[in-house]
């Protein structure tokens, strides 16, 4: 994930700001893996493979296939 | 029937390798859309392959993808990194009945071919909400869905007052079928939950058997 993107991306539930917490990086930009927390319900988004997982956490928890 | 988000996202991790094999070139109608429009942020909601991701590319500075399969991302992000546009976008998982997307962010936005997974009405006109809420005021969006004027449905007609819930199946190139849940619009339904949403439509029209509407911010729209 790109750490421009971060004013574009918002809590999907309440619309807030997204903090990130970084646990690695690819270069000075690209984001491999960490955690987007919102600032106000203080939701926690994973970021995985570069990809932030966004989903509300109804739709987040892992079903088995 | 199962209508589940959580299903229909399932489905498209399992089946996305083959069905993004087959979704390689741009519709026409996105790219007319596309075609003398410009922004700073485009946006593509159920974004799939991402294959009208990479058309917004040429349209603004950057773009975000947004779709509920994680498997469907990441056949983006090859698609994009294969064809060197991946500086000027971003791919994100996300529902788009509830956009994890600022407010009045986006220039251009193209939301086709996702509207008529969502599971029903109360859910579809959310998302229309969620697509008004993230236009900027002078902002525009394509959205399309499956229509009751598609070949597939001998049963309908482009004049029927309300479309039908379906499942249609995907074939894997095993043979095996996994079933999709489809809401397949009547073209005036589709503008009646466009009209009840936050959303101005500004052109809407039909093609190839889906419901098109170009479409604005209603509440910034002066």
């Amino acid at each position: 994930m790109k750490e421009s993107l971060m004013d574009v991306l918002c809590c999907p539930m309440d619309k807030s700001e997204l903090e990130l917490e970084v646990d690695e990086r690819a270069d000075d930009e690209e984001v491999l893996a960490g955690t987007l927390v919102c600032s106000e319900c203080g939701e926690r988004y994973p970021i995985e493979d570069g990809i932030p997982n966004l989903l509300p956490p109804d739709m987040r928890d892992d079903v088995p296939a | 029937m199962d209508r589940s988000r959580e299903r229909t996202r399932d489905v498209y991790d399992r089946i996305a390798a083959h069905f993004s094999s087959t979704r390689e070139y741009p519709w026409p109608e996105v790219e007319s859309f596309l075609a003398d429009r410009e922004g700073a942020l485009g946006l593509d909601v159920g974004c799939g392959n991402g294959r009208h991701a990479e058309e917004l590319v040429d349209a603004c500075d950057r773009v975000v993808g947004v779709d509920a399969s994680r498997g469907l991302l990441e056949t983006a992000e090859e698609r994009a990194t294969e064809r060197a546009y991946e500086a000027s976008v971003a791919f994100v998982q996300g529902d788009a009945s509830r956009l994890p997307v600022s407010t009045d962010s986006v220039d251009l936005a193209v939301y086709v071919a996702t509207l008529h997974h969502l599971p029903d009405r109360e859910r579809r006109v959310r998302s229309l909400d969620e697509l008004g809420r993230v236009l900027s005021p002078d902002g525009a969006a394509l959205v399309s869905a499956w229509s009751t004027a598609h070949d597939t449905f001998e049963a309908a007609s482009a004049d029927d007052d309300v479309g039908f819930d379906t499942t249609v199946d995907w074939t894997l190139p095993g043979g095996e079928t996994v079933p999709r849940f489809y809401h397949v619009y009547s073209p005036a339904e589709f503008e009646r939950d466009l009209a009840g949403s936050a959303l101005t439509v500004e052109e809407p029209f039909q093609s190839s058997g889906n419901c098109y509407s170009i479409v604005r911010s209603e509440r910034k729209t002066s």
